[in-house]
């Protein structure tokens, strides 16, 4: 008799420890907490620097950077894509501007579409125009 | 009133003649095209096409009796004469290469230099210069079709009219009716790209449109768009060819302005090469369109040799060095000055530009293929 | 003022074939022993020529500059002079000044320097005082009083920080969006030898202000900003017709202020934004300025240029020559006292390329 009582005692223990750890690491799917949003938000802003970075400098062989036109990344328009590009003469996402100007003014070779650095560049691209409605297709 | 005179003028330059053109009446489209657009003052008939066939093929329209429209406008040589300048009377040189009929219809402008904005007021000026028709008037014309009976009798089916009733705009209307039949789509890239055929086009004429679109930098102005594609964008670019030839200093270009204002545009651009070279500049005056031509549109390109406003480049081969190089032919020929903005080297690979080449070739309408 | 005259300053068409806008002259009633006259003079600026290695350059700067020379040798009549408006090199680098001034040699015509920020920060404008010029002067010329200030310098604790190597100070400078970056400055030198060099001018006689950098506060992240604009313009205040043409901005605009008309001229190189499409921070750029038309940059000439500006009895119509693209004219306006464009100036009469941006 005792010894149930104990088990029932160690069992409701473990079960207590259980809820307790799981309620403290979420292991709950979809229940995101504040400090999740802070670090991920950390982690794009990461990439969002490091974007930054290459928009400053020279990614293609003739010295000349993305900023050297697009100071803080003005007149780049990312909330308009897809778009109509007349310069490529089909409807294009970002990333694809993104590689003409690489190839065009800057005369350097064209990134994959997942390449760390055209997410980077992006990320940066986007980040300077936040709170600009989308309006894509938008000339 | 200046103020609304500079309203209008600003609003030609942005293009209100597109405006009144498009809202024309519209015939069927071929792959690739939108319909042909019809001037509301001059609908289509099928007797306005005879009368205007038979118009551009009367060789009786020009001094010596031996010069028609289709002399440089040859239906065997894609609508153009195979030549690097067109020859009129006596075999007289002109200074420019004849564009080709086929689709004329879609551009804004016609000539290399823009200078007449119809196909209509395009075709009356031939007539008069010494070059090529070599008429002092378009008397000689009228006294034709207002005697003549054949004459007689398409301008009473075409246009209700008959003696004195019978001028030149007329005329010019059935030559235009005529040429808007003149046009060209479904070729084996139309059949590709909009048609959604995937061996209409070989792999090496695939991977040519794939530098077209891209490394190549040509569709800014041979323009292809989602729906539709007419390989020009209608504007004026100065992209090198016989940039040596062009006034070197005020002096010379003082000169060749003067030649233009003495004799008319027409004619002082057609009998004198350095005028000639003037492109654009001759009609706008504007230091931006100095050596400017047309983009002419590219269908049927393989159809229309030699190339260019003064057909200096023989071969497509020659055309795709060219513009690889950025606008000369040789990479130790020293950039034009006053080069568009648009033309840079391109650093194409040799196969690129063979495939580039076999594109182009994907250009060509059936029906004007000469068997 | 006769109400009958034309209330726009227009420029002579008749002998001007570079023209696409045939205007004519109005010469505004200025009295018979004016020594004022009308004269047009050409402005080319913001080079940039940019190394590359060795001997070679961006090619794309390099056409800008070629074009614009070429271009105002085919200007007639003759201009009685041009100004170069600062930024000939990118990095202020020997080579890049050379290279620059080899291609501006070929302009036929006297030409007066002004120094831009990126010719100044990598040596503080010694090869330019020894190969061109002093770095500011003054000069007259048919009546009109011209000054050449060099408004691009700075505040000295940020000139002379711990660089570690004069290119950093350069680069820092060089970038229009450097969060670190400081505001140009006229300074103390320059204002108080401005107003020894103002005090013998009569205050009728036209004044002409070359700057690269505004005189105005218009944007301080991109430095489109003068931080002692109150002082300069104050020391202007007391003439009767004062024109600024500034450089810098890459971009139309004008403006007027009080008795002060500013025009900013092209850059040959490439063109910047208008700061309002920096939507992060807010900007004054002047409610009269109608924008150029948004580049494509498939065109590399495309929103960039060169201009030659009329002077006639001391006000100023600025007329740009935009290769690429429709010529733009900016003329001052005697009814509304302040420089209008010729064409676009109200709303409804712009073009889609000016406000879609």
């Amino acid at each position: 008799m005792r010894t149930n009582k104990k088990l029932l005692g160690v069992s409701l223990a473990v079960l207590t420890a259980g809820i307790f750890l799981t309620a403290a690491f979420s292991i709950q799917a979809g229940e995101f907490t504040q400090s999740d949003l802070e670090r991920w938000d950390k982690e794009f802003m990461s990439v969002v620097t490091k974007g930054d970075k290459l928009f400053h400098s020279a990614i293609g062989t003739n010295k000349v950077s993305c900023d050297q036109c697009h100071p803080n990344a003005a007149n780049t328009h990312p909330e308009t894509y897809p778009k109509f590009q007349q310069q490529l003469g089909r409807v294009v996402s970002l990333f694809e501007m993104v590689n003409w100007c690489i190839q065009n003014p800057l005369e350097g070779e064209p990134l994959l579409a997942d390449d760390p650095k055209m997410v980077a560049l992006l990320s940066y691209i986007h980040y300077e125009r936040r709170g600009v409605p989308m309006a894509p297709g938008k000339h | 009133m200046k103020a609304t005179n500079r309203y209008l003028k600003g609003m030609l330059r942005t293009g209100v003649l597109a405006a009144v053109w498009g809202a024309c009446v519209a015939i069927a489209a071929p792959v690739g095209l939108p319909p042909v657009p019809v001037p509301e003052n001059n609908p289509m008939t099928p007797e306005k096409v005879k009368l205007g066939d038979k118009l551009f093929h009367d060789t009786r329209f020009s001094a010596t009796g031996e010069v028609s429209c289709a002399t440089c406008h040859d239906r065997a040589k894609g609508f153009a004469d195979g030549l690097p300048v067109s020859e009129g009377i006596n075999k007289l040189k002109g200074t420019r290469n004849a564009p080709t009929v086929i689709n004329a219809a879609y551009l804004r402008t016609q000539f290399w230099d823009g200078r007449e904005p119809t196909l209509e007021s395009q075709s009356a000026q031939p007539f008069l210069n010494p070059v090529e028709m070599g008429l002092k008037d378009h008397e000689p014309i009228l006294k034709i079709v207002r005697a003549d009976r054949e004459y007689v009798d398409l301008f009473k089916k075409a246009f209700g009219k008959g003696g004195d009733q019978i001028t030149m705009v007329e005329v010019e209307q059935a030559i235009g009716a005529f040429e808007r039949t003149l046009i060209g789509g479904d070729s084996p890239f139309d059949r590709y790209y909009f048609g959604g055929e995937k061996d209409a086009m070989s792999p090496a004429a695939i991977r040519g449109l794939n530098v077209f679109v891209n490394q190549g930098r040509c569709v800014s102005c041979h323009v292809i768009e989602q729906t539709q594609a007419l390989f020009s964008d209608n504007r004026f670019h100065m992209i090198g060819v016989s940039a040596n030839q062009m006034p070197r200093d005020l002096d010379e270009l003082t000169a060749a302005v003067e030649d233009v204002k003495q004799k008319g545009t027409d004619i002082a651009v057609l009998t004198n090469p350095k005028t000639s070279s003037l492109g654009r500049y001759a009609v706008t005056r504007d230091l931006t369109d100095i050596g400017a031509f047309k983009t002419p549109t590219l269908r049927n390109v393989e159809l229309t040799a030699p190339y260019m406003h003064d057909g200096s480049h023989k071969t497509l081969e020659e055309v795709v060095q060219f513009y690889n190089n950025g606008g000369r032919m040789n990479e130790s020929d020293p950039l034009p000055e006053l080069l568009s903005g648009g033309i840079r080297p391109l650093n194409l690979t040799e196969e690129q530009q063979a495939d580039l080449v076999e594109f182009l070739k994907a250009l060509t309408s059936p029906q004007f293929v000469q068997k | 003022m006769d109400i009958n005259r034309r209330a726009f300053l227009k420029t002579a068409g008749a002998g001007l074939i570079a023209s696409a806008f045939p205007l004519s002259l109005v010469k505004l009633a200025f009295g018979a022993d004016s020594p004022v006259q009308d004269f047009t003079f050409g402005y080319i600026s913001d080079a940039h020529i940019q190394q590359i290695k060795g001997d070679k350059f961006v090619r794309n700067w390099d056409m800008g500059l070629i074009r614009a020379v070429r271009e105002a040798n085919l200007l007639t009549p003759r201009p009685d002079f041009f100004m170069f408006g600062g930024d000939l090199a990118q990095l202020g680098k020997k080579e890049e000044l050379d290279h620059g001034l080899e291609i501006m040699s070929r302009l036929r015509g006297k030409v007066h320097y002004v120094t831009g920020e990126h010719d100044y920060y990598l040596d503080l404008g010694e090869y330019w005082k020894s190969k061109i010029s002093p770095l500011y002067y003054s000069f007259d010329h048919k009546g009109v009083h011209f000054v050449v200030l060099s408004s691009i310098l700075t505040y000295d604790n940020w000139i002379h920080k711990n660089w570690g190597d004069p290119m950093q100070r350069m680069l820092a400078m060089a970038r229009l969006d450097n969060p670190d970056g400081s505001p140009f400055l006229v300074g103390e030198e320059q204002l108080t030898w401005l107003k020894k060099d103002l005090e013998k001018i009569a205050k009728a006689v036209p004044i002409v202000v070359f700057s690269h950098s505004p005189i105005q506060k218009i944007f301080k992240p991109w430095n489109f900003w003068t931080d002692d604009a109150d002082a300069v313009q104050a020391l202007l205040r007391p003439f009767e017709k004062v024109t600024v043409i500034y450089g810098h901005v890459h971009q139309i605009q004008y403006n007027q202020i009080g008795n002060i008309s500013f025009h900013a001229v092209m850059a040959t190189a490439w063109p910047w934004p208008y700061p309002e499409s920096y939507t992060q921070l807010p900007n004054c750029l002047p409610k009269l300025t109608v924008p150029m038309n948004r580049a494509d940059p498939f065109f590399e000439r495309d929103a960039t240029g060169w201009q030659f500006i009329d002077l006639s009895s001391g006000k100023t119509a600025m007329r740009y020559q935009l290769p690429d693209n429709t010529n733009r004219a900016v003329a001052y306006n005697t009814r509304t006292g302040r420089p209008e464009d010729l064409n676009y100036q109200e709303y409804q009469q712009r073009i889609p390329p000016q406000i879609h941006y």
